[in-house]
């Protein structure tokens, strides 16, 4: 024991000292920042003097409507969007939207009327404007703009998506309001009217049910386990093939039977990796709270289900480190070990994908037999537990096949590294891996 | 404590085979405490593998390992001490903390190890380097770093896997010194290499092995003994035509200045000075040689084959 512990020390401490970790530590969340926050702050930058627009009101009422909707750009409660859009299928048009509603900029407007000229004179007038840098866009309100009649965005920069859905909604909701005015009806009634109903889920136990929550939950641990195992499986497989590169192997087996060795090194490199794990939440968790308050920005989940997610998180760590460290004890360097232990990674994609199957029916034989397949396991029976949980025996099983998966795996390759030792310098072709394990 | 009576290590037809391979081929050996044991032979003779099956990282396939009078297991393993011939430290770890490491590994407490650690590093002239990474010492005191570790826990059965390859004159020096003192503290030492000079000048008993079949072991004088031959080392002016007589001489070869002439088994180093002398050939050097390591293992593996 006292040798596993100088094994699991030596790792920790060797790693933890060095100058990479604390790099890493402190520039991930960095990085991090940078691709979330940062390009919202570049989008939300002002761009200097607000953008100057002229209206040309052909229908004689509108101005003051639209004026007022355009630069009083506050959302109104019926025409609120739903404000979850799904990761992923956000076109570049709903991401516009989305933005131009985040983004409050300030318009610069401009009332032209035709005061007796043609619709062309003063189009060509503004043009003249735009074109000299007087005025970045106009609009043109046509006089049936209340029966169908098409507005016109004339600016020199049509590519601007953000100010053109801005407007576009500004004018959407003048003539909204105005034909409701129109037809005799008092808008505000309507707005009361017309309030959406929350439609609250709950579970069969009456308790509030946590399954958008539980889904970002599944999808964040398989995040994680991804990010974890992509970031930390290649220190294992270093940690591994460290002896053997450096030929202390068989000072090492001189010394210590080669499952503790094996075990120490996976567990030195795990609580590296927890360390900064850990670090990360911290500060994660530190800054969004002084950010936002912590009672807004944390939902409210049942402490079980951060019990759930930290076991499962745990587990799918150790069973896929596990593999890095098989690959580490059959090959040489650690180049051809990140090829070979790729393809297991993809498994746990494949787990993902499994995972919006098992959201519609958590209680299928489906979803049972992913949920006990150690590879799919961390992910799809955490899934399982947010949404429908399981009969206890079922999760106690999935952990068990799970840490038997892990310890086995651990065993496999410490027999595999400890007769591959002895073969020293060459690269084991599958056949000779297969008869290492079997020899004593 | 060490009994002076019970062999500290016996091997008894052991076996091991790689496959169609056979590594060791039934070795039956034994190894007195308190004495320096050269295990002797040829690159890839079977050295080697011999000493991973006595510290337990391969098991032989045959045979029977006994040490310190109890069958092999893995907890005789802190009595050992290791030098293997692949050898390597941490590149990126400090010396001091190396060394402590690899005393936990054979059960050390870390204070303990500290203060020996200390005394080790002065004694190999390395004190100023505790604090420097593996990867800036030298390939020599690197070297001794890996000999520190495998005496740091005092183990009573010493291992030392070809310790003097790639040692400087004066380092190798030091290290048989270093040898020859665990020695005198009451340490069993096995010592395997293939340079002759060296298991001469150091060992007590030797056991050869070629080809992973042992070819003869013993007692080193008594081995010697046993196999004096009739060799002189001559340097003369003039002998030229009398060496040639096959009744008396088998066989003549140049030893740098010197002329070493195999008597037959008839013929006795009188006769040929003898014949020296009647034939008024100038004699500068008459020197009756002892066989070396080199010459028994030749004569040892043709008789054997």
């Amino acid at each position: 024991m006292n040798k596993f512990f100088a094994v699991v020390k030596r790792e920790y401490v060797q790693r933890v000292r060095t100058r990479f970790f604390v790099v890493a530590t402190i520039l991930g969340p960095l990085v991090s920042i940078g691709f979330t926050v940062v390009p919202a702050l570049m989008i939300g930058l002002k761009t200097g003097a607000p953008p100057r627009i002229a209206i040309v009101d052909q229908t004689g009422n509108m101005y003051e409507r639209v004026a007022s909707e355009i630069s009083d750009n506050e959302e109104r409660p019926q025409t609120a969007t739903p404000t979850m859009t799904p990761p992923g299928a956000a076109g570049a048009r709903e991401r516009a939207q989305q933005t131009a509603k985040m983004v409050k900029p300030d318009y610069a407007l401009e009332r032209v009327d035709l005061n007796g000229r043609t619709l062309d004179e003063v189009k060509a007038s503004l043009d003249r404007r735009v074109a000299s840098r007087d005025l970045d866009a106009y609009l043109i309100l046509p006089p049936n703009l209340l029966n169908g009649g098409e507005p016109e965005y004339h600016a020199r920069n049509t590519a601007d998506m953000i100010t053109k859905e801005q407007l576009q909604r500004s004018i959407s909701q003048a003539v909204r309001s105005q034909r409701l005015v129109e037809n005799g009806i008092d808008e505000r009634r309507l707005d009361e009217l017309s309030k959406p109903i929350h439609l609250k889920a709950r579970g069969v136990g009456g308790e509030e049910s946590k399954g958008e929550v539980g889904f970002f939950l599944v999808f964040g641990a398989a995040m994680l386990i991804y990010m974890s195992v992509l970031l930390y499986g290649q220190v294992v497989l270093g940690a591994v093939i460290e002896e053997k590169e450096t030929r202390i192997a068989e000072i090492l087996f001189s010394s210590m039977r080669s499952f503790p060795l094996m075990m120490g090194k996976l567990i030195g490199v795990s609580l590296v990796a927890l360390t900064q794990l850990g670090i990360w939440a911290v500060t994660f968790v530190a800054v969004s709270a002084w950010a936002a308050g912590i009672s807004s920005s944390i939902p409210h989940i049942s402490p079980f289900i951060f019990i759930y997610f930290a076991v499962f998180f745990l587990m799918g760590f150790f069973i896929y480190a596990t593999v890095y460290a098989v690959v580490g004890s059959m090959v040489t360097t650690t180049q051809e070990g990140g090829q070979l232990a790729m393809p297991v990674v993809l498994f746990l994609v494949a787990a993902l994908f499994v995972s919006f199957n098992i959201i519609r029916s958590p209680n299928s034989p489906l979803a049972f037999w992913a949920s006990m397949f150690p590879f799919f396991a961390p992910i799809t029976m955490l899934v399982r537990v947010v949404t429908e949980t399981p009969p206890l025996w079922q999760i106690l099983l999935s952990l068990g096949i799970g840490i038997a998966t892990a310890v086995g795996l651990i065993w496999l390759a410490s027999r595999i590294y400890r007769v591959g030792m002895l073969m020293t310098g060459k690269k084991a072709t599958l056949p000779e891996v297969w008869r290492w394990v079997r020899q004593e | 404590m060490i009994d002076e009576t019970k062999p500290t290590l016996i091997l008894e037809h052991v076996t091991k085979r790689f496959g169609e391979f056979t590594a060791v081929n039934d070795l039956s050996v034994q190894v007195r405490p308190g004495r320096v044991f050269g295990l002797i032979g040829p690159n890839g003779a079977g050295k080697t593998t011999t000493i991973r099956m006595i510290v337990n990282i391969t098991i032989p396939d045959s045979g029977r390992i006994e040490l310190f009078g109890q069958p092999m297991e893995t907890s005789l393993q802190d009595r050992i001490g290791y030098l293997p011939e692949e050898r390597g430290l941490y590149r990126k770890m400090k010396v001091g903390e190396q060394l402590r490491f690899f005393a936990e590994l054979k059960n050390l407490s870390g204070r303990e190890a500290d203060k020996r650690i200390d005394a080790w590093l002065k004694k190999l002239e390395l004190s100023s380097w505790k604090d420097k990474r593996a990867k800036d010492l030298s390939k020599g005191m690197q070297q001794k770093v890996q000999f520190i570790a495998s005496v740091i826990h005092e183990p009573d059965l010493l291992i030392l896997d070809e310790p003097f390859s790639g040692l400087d004159p004066v380092s190798v020096d030091l290290m048989k010194e270093t040898i020859l003192e665990q020695k005198t503290s009451g340490k069993t030492i096995i010592l395997s290499t293939h340079q002759m000079e060296i298991a001469e000048k150091l060992c007590d008993d030797i056991c050869m092995i070629n080809k992973s079949r042992k070819v003869f072991d013993g007692h080193l004088r008594e081995v010697r003994r046993s196999f004096a031959q009739n060799v002189v080392a001559l340097r003369t002016e003039g002998a030229d035509g009398l060496l040639d007589d096959p009744e008396l001489i088998t066989n003549v070869r140049q030893n740098g200045d010197d002329t070493e002439v195999l008597l037959t088994a008839d013929a006795s180093p009188q006769i040929l000075l003898k014949r020296l002398v009647d034939a008024n050939v100038k004699i500068t050097k008459f020197e009756l040689v002892e066989p070396t390591l080199h010459d028994i293992f030749v004569a040892k593996v043709k008789e054997s084959a």
